[in-house]
């Protein structure tokens, strides 16, 4: 079991003051194994924190960042899938599935996270799974409206992900989750 | 039973006892030798009654000229030794011309008799009084018996005691306003007063209080004077500061004092004072004297 | 440096003497003990006693020689006890031990004769006691004076005519037991005070330090007063109270005075001290100037304050005998009374004031303003501060209310507030500032109020702007950005749900903001423009509900007021980040249906685009985000449209490298296909952007041959053809299936070449797109039948 969190577009301090305290409270060091993140963090102190609470993070460039040397995207591997990272402002038009699919294959991953839309999705497509985990702290989005503050936390267990999706919705906190299972064969 | 010291062996005991002998009051004296012996004890207008007796020795037989008994009083200076004054002189007859051969006993009395001073052992003088008793006898010498008694006299409580309440001091060193509650004292009377502090300054290490007595002897130019310091009394330990009160408290029973003796038949007085002394850092003294009049208070039960 | 230690060697030599002595006459006392020989235990006893009589030890050695005559005493105290059993008057004992010559002794055995008589109940206690403390007055002498009168205090604590005690008298008793302590103390107070001006002047410290171990046995007195049953709060008020506090300011002594103010605080109750809290307080401006009456009076405080805290009970207490007004009088006075008193001094009083008042009267704001004006009462004149320990007292003050009230917006009530600020110097305001904001947000306080921001920014201007024309100086980089990052946050926290208002807050932030300089306007900014954006969000939701009304809040003024803010940054400048807003704006204004509105905002972000944007890779950022947005924009009628699509394709052409080129221009293909029921589906025009990718394509691979001697990756070519594939199945009539078909060929032939560079993900990009043709193959329906003459 393999703890990946997702999340990004916090836009901090330029939407938002702060994760909600209710999330804060959920994310403890030690729990996670990995981070991803999608951009727009967008200061260093945001970054810091993350590191804090896993120190393999991964991040890609939000148009917003103040760090200009986050990558356009990012690949990884954990367990038997491949990750793929972006932040998504890149993909026009913005938020389009086919347009994403597109990147999915050219980046030739399993799971593709991108963000900039603010707004949860996951869905499967031939070529994989889409993720985007919103925005954790529910800053304020062009695209979207009424966006609530989310992340994503992936468990990778084998050829199997299960995706919790964490909503702060009135003040509390739902969860819902999603299953996927990759087939046996490789790319 | 006094013994005459002498060569010849007495050819008599003669003893001179008192009537009330047994219940009578004894005072403790010491003596010249520095052994206590027992006194009895007498005042003025008490009457000495007693009992001469004359016991020749075994086989013996006395012949005299008359037997007497006198009560003398006498003062003695030392520096004029073997002079007595005798300020009081009474005789009684106890027996005419005779022979005793077996032991004969004479009362005597002598009747309210004026004993207007004090036995005294002093430095430098005594008075004493004594029972003479005189066997006369022609040719040999007088055989002659002594009994000592000692006189106390009592007063009443003074009805003037005035208080001694005096300031005293240097310029612009020391300043102190002592005040004894009395000035007039009984033998186991208390000194109370205190000692205020007006100026000080000098570094006083301690105060304290001595009870001094005067004998002075003689008249002119043969005046002779002892001081004795009978008591060192610590008032005060320290270093007071202005404004400071120290209280005295001194206790005269436990001194030998005798009364205040102002002219005894011209002769000789007794005085006491009180010196209040101050010792500064460097031991340096500074005292005040004051008299103070002590007397033999009489008790009223 | 001999000298010293030899005069230690030689304590310890005397100290060994002493005890010797003491021990040598003990044991010979003993044996009168034993043998009921009265007059050689006084004798004996009193010689023992001697040992206390010198002047050799100082307090801490002559403790230990006091400590085994104390011990020698209890067995002399019980064999006169014993004696009186077997006959002895007491009373005569009382007058026997009175013959001793030398003081200390017959003192020390008086006091013990003392304590067997007022046990044998034949005195009144009273007059047993009065005549003790009377007769220690013999000793003058510091050091033994005070040992002799603690014996005593000790021998007859147990003793004293109190209340419900077995040696109460007839009437009034209590009194006599208080007229002894506080005779006993007063004396020993000024036995204790003499000291310091005994020896030479250069063993001052020495004498201090004597002085300090000596100190408790003139507090126990103390004590054993509050100890008193007998001693309820009228007595306390009308007769302990004040003889002790008329002794400690006549004493005139500045040890004394600090350590006794001390002692009534701590030994008598809180009840008591509210209670005379006029008469405790009268007294200090009288104590010694170099007294440290402040962290006497900060005691006092604390311990009214923990009282308070005690129970809700005792509060009407506070308010009864009008405390805060007391206290904040007398320090008023202390502060006045000693001139020499530095700031810091004054402030810590201030903050131990504030502290008390918070916790007593936290309801009164007028209190803490009152206190807080004092404060600056006080600073009135001076410089700013540069003392270290002032500046941090201040703090202290500052942050008290924020802790307390967790409510920023109360502490903005306190019209004083900001003037204390304003006397610290720059560096440290800032830091308060911060500490302000920190509390904002560790509250998640909501500031509501334009008057209220107002006051806020006021408060944190150290923040917003620099103070008295100094420039930002020797600020580190990190921290400065940490500073600004924090007012960008704290303008999230002001909200208020009206939008007139919500509009007012946003002026006056946006006004103070403006002073900040090239420096922080990017920091700042933003969240404004974003706070803006909210509020124009939320308008949108009501338009249409108010009819007719002239509303004072609209979009189009706010867009204003965005414009003109955005335009601020030009003078950083910040162009990539003001050309982010300028979209942000546009969006906002389209979905407000402000055509012109929009326009205007595109104009300036193209403006920047061409004017200031320089860096290839910023500009290909740049391109990117005017196509994503202008994509979505709805409102357009067709000659604007056209006049942006056309500049848009046209800069995504003239990008620095090729490959960037192409990718921005087969995006610029999706400015004219959108998918909405009436969005623009120009099918024509699509394609063009794409054939023209395409070329590009082309382009950059013969500049890769020519340069390189080999091709280049196909990745590009595989991209267009996935954005043929998309408008195809997006139905684009001019994207036919042969087109598409072609497009492979070109592909797959490029990939075989000898020339070409091969790149694995290039060709697993092919692959995958292959491998999705085939599964829309699959599918059937109508997009099967779609890709149906597509061969792969």
């Amino acid at each position: 079991m393999v703890l990946v969190l997702a999340l990004g577009d916090l836009h901090i301090p330029h939407r938002a003051p702060d994760l909600p305290a209710k999330f804060k409270s959920m994310l403890v060091p030690g729990k996670i194994q990995h981070i991803i993140c999608t951009g727009n963090l967008c200061i260093k102190e945001v970054h810091d924190y993350l590191k804090s609470l896993c120190p393999d993070m991964h991040v890609t460039r939000g148009e917003y960042d103040e760090d200009a040397r986050y990558p356009e995207t990012k690949t990884l591997t954990i367990g038997q899938f491949k990750l793929g990272l972006c932040h998504g402002h890149q993909v026009i038009p913005w938020g389009d599935l086919d347009s994403l699919a597109m990147l999915q294959r050219q980046l030739d991953v399993d799971i593709l996270v991108t963000g900039h839309t603010h707004q949860f999705k996951a869905y499967k497509h031939e070529g994989g799974v889409v993720i985007n985990p919103g925005s954790a702290t529910g800053a304020y989005s062009s695209i979207t409206y009424d966006v609530n503050p989310s992340f994503v936390l992936m468990d990778i267990d084998g050829l199997r992900v299960v995706v919790y999706v964490y909503e702060l919705i009135d003040g509390e906190v739902k969860v819902d989750k999603i299953d996927f299972k990759k087939t046996a064969t490789t790319h | 039973m006094n013994y005459l010291i002498g060569a010849f062996k007495p050819p008599c005991k003669v003893s001179i006892t008192f009537a009330d002998g047994r219940t009578r009051k004894q005072a403790s004296i010491k003596k010249e030798n520095g052994q206590t012996a027992l006194v009895p004890l007498f005042q003025s207008q008490e009457n000495i009654v007693g009992e001469v007796a004359i016991e020749p020795a075994q086989g013996k037989k006395v012949e005299h000229n008359g037997v007497k008994i006198e009560l003398l009083g006498q003062i003695e200076l030392y520096f004029d030794r073997g002079n007595f004054y005798d300020f009081t002189s009474l005789v009684r007859e106890l027996d005419v011309p005779g022979e005793i051969y077996e032991r004969k006993t004479y009362p005597f009395e002598f009747s309210t008799v004026e004993m207007p001073y004090e036995s005294y052992n002093g430095v430098n003088v005594r008075l004493r009084y004594i029972l003479k008793v005189t066997i006369s006898r022609n040719y040999v010498g007088n055989i002659m018996e002594y009994q000592d008694i000692w006189v106390r006299n009592y007063t009443p409580l003074p009805s003037i005691n005035n208080s001694i309440k005096m300031e005293v001091g240097i310029e612009d060193c020391l300043h102190i306003e002592f005040e004894y509650g009395k000035s007039k004292f009984h033998l186991k009377d208390v000194i109370v007063g205190k000692i205020y502090f007006l100026l000080v300054r000098i570094k006083i290490k301690n105060m304290e209080l001595e009870i001094r007595r005067r004998e002075s002897t003689g008249s002119g130019p043969n005046t002779y004077v002892e001081t004795e310091t009978l008591a060192k009394f610590e008032l005060m330990d320290g270093a007071p500061v202005r404004g400071e009160s120290i209280p005295i408290r001194l206790f005269l029973s436990p001194y030998e004092l005798t009364p205040t003796y102002r002219n005894i038949n011209n002769k000789f007085s007794v005085k006491y004072y009180l010196n209040l002394v101050l010792v500064d850092e460097e031991d340096r003294r500074y005292f005040k004297q004051q008299e103070i009049t002590v007397y033999r208070l009489l008790e009223t039960f | 440096m001999t000298m010293i230690s030899e005069s230690i060697e030689d304590e310890d030599k005397w100290l060994a003497e002493g005890i010797a002595g003491l021990q040598h006459n003990a044991f010979y006392m003993h044996r009168a003990l034993d043998s009921n020989n009265l007059r050689d235990a006084l004798k004996y006893s009193a010689q023992m006693l001697s040992e206390l009589r010198t002047s050799r030890l100082t307090p801490h050695k002559y403790y230990e020689l006091y400590m085994r005559a104390f011990d020698e005493l209890r067995k002399l105290e019980m064999f006169f006890k014993e004696e009186t059993k077997r006959g002895c008057s007491i009373i005569d004992l009382y007058e026997l031990v009175q013959h001793a010559g030398n003081i200390l002794p017959r003192l020390y055995l008086l006091c013990t004769v003392g304590s067997v008589y007022i046990k044998s109940k034949e005195a009144p206690a009273k007059d047993v006691l009065k005549d003790l403390v009377e007769m220690c007055r013999g000793i003058q002498h510091p050091v033994r004076g005070l040992f002799l009168r603690s014996y005593l205090s000790q021998i007859s604590r147990d003793k004293l005519p109190d209340i419900g005690s077995e040696y109460e008298g007839d009437a009034d008793t209590v009194m006599d037991a208080v007229e002894f302590e506080l005779q006993n103390f007063t004396e020993m107070n000024k036995l204790w005070v003499r000291m310091q001006h005994q020896g030479p002047a250069r063993e001052k410290e020495k004498r201090e330090k004597e002085r300090n171990e000596l100190r408790d046995l003139v507090g126990k007195n103390l004590h054993v007063l509050s100890q008193i049953e007998g001693v309820d709060l009228e007595m306390y008020k009308e007769t302990v109270l004040p003889r002790v506090l008329e002794q400690v300011v006549n004493c005139k002594d500045e040890l004394a005075q600090y350590y006794l103010m001390d002692c009534i605080i701590q030994v008598f109750p809180d009840e008591y001290h509210l209670q005379t809290l006029e008469t405790l307080l009268g007294a200090c401006p009288q104590l010694q100037p170099t007294v440290d009456i402040k962290t006497v009076l900060s005691q006092l405080m604390e311990r009214l304050s923990n009282y308070a805290a005690s129970s809700a009970e005792v509060l009407p207490e506070f308010l009864q005998v009008e405390a805060f007004s007391k206290l904040s009088n007398a320090i008023g006075k202390v502060i006045e009374a000693q001139v020499d008193m530095p700031v810091v001094g004054a402030i810590t009083l201030y903050v131990s004031l504030l502290t008390f008042t918070l916790r007593v009267h936290s309801d009164r704001l007028d209190y803490v303003d009152q206190v807080l004006g004092a404060c600056v009462k006080k600073l009135t004149g001076k410089p700013k501060l540069g003392d270290n320990k002032a500046t941090k007292q201040i703090m202290a003050l500052l942050s008290a209310p924020l802790e307390k009230y967790n409510d920023i917006v109360t502490a903005l009530n306190l019209s004083n507030y900001p003037r204390v600020m304003d006397y610290l110097d720059d560096g440290t305001n800032k830091v308060m500032a911060v500490v302000i904001i920190q509390s904002i947000m560790k509250n998640t306080t909501c500031i509501s109020t334009a008057d209220k921001v107002e006051a806020l920014f006021e408060l944190i201007k150290g923040l917003i702007r620099d103070l008295d024309g100094t420039p930002v100086d020797v600020l580190d980089e990190e921290d400065f950005k940490e500073e600004q990052n924090s007012v960008a946050r704290l303008i999230h926290m002001l909200y208020n749900e009206d939008p007139e208002e919500m509009l007012k807050i946003i002026c006056t932030v946006r006004k103070h903001i403006l002073q900040g300089g090239p420096k922080r306007l990017p920091f700042t900014v933003p969240p404004l423009i974003f706070s803006a954006l909210k509020l124009v969000r939320r308008l949108q939701g009501q338009e249409g509900d108010v009819v007719g009304e002239e509303m004072a809040v609209t979009p189009k003024k706010i867009f204003q007021l965005l414009h003109q803010t955005i335009e601020a940054l030009s003078i950083v400048p910040s162009s990539e980040l003001a050309l982010r807003l300028y979209l942000q704006c546009a969006e906002a204004a389209n979905d407000c249906d402000l055509e012109p509105v929009t326009y205007e905002f595109f104009t300036q972000a193209f403006i920047l685009y061409e004017e200031e944007i320089a860096d290839s890779k910023a500009q290909v950022t740049a391109i990117h985000l005017i196509i994503g947005t202008l994509q979505r924009m709805g409102i357009f009628g067709v000659e604007n449209r056209d006049t942006l699509t056309h500049k848009a394709t046209g800069y995504s052409a003239k990008l620095l490298k090729k490959p960037d080129q192409c990718k921005a221009v087969y995006a610029c293909a999706h400015l004219f296909w959108v998918d909405d029921q009436d969005g623009v589906k120009d099918g024509e025009r699509v394609l063009l952007c794409l054939k023209r990718a395409l070329r590009i394509a082309n382009a950059a691979q013969q500049m890769a041959n020519v340069t390189r001697g080999s091709s280049g990756p196909v990745t590009l070519f595989v991209e267009i053809l996935n954005k043929y594939l998309y408008f195809f199945e997006k139905g684009n009539p001019q994207i036919t299936s042969s087109v598409i078909q072609g497009l492979i060929e070109l592909i797959t032939t490029e990939m075989q070449s000898d020339n070409t560079v091969s790149d694995p993900s290039a060709d697993a990009f092919f692959g995958s797109t292959l491998r999705y043709i085939q599964f829309q193959k699959q599918k059937g329906g109508a997009m099967g039948e779609k890709y149906e003459p597509i061969k792969v």
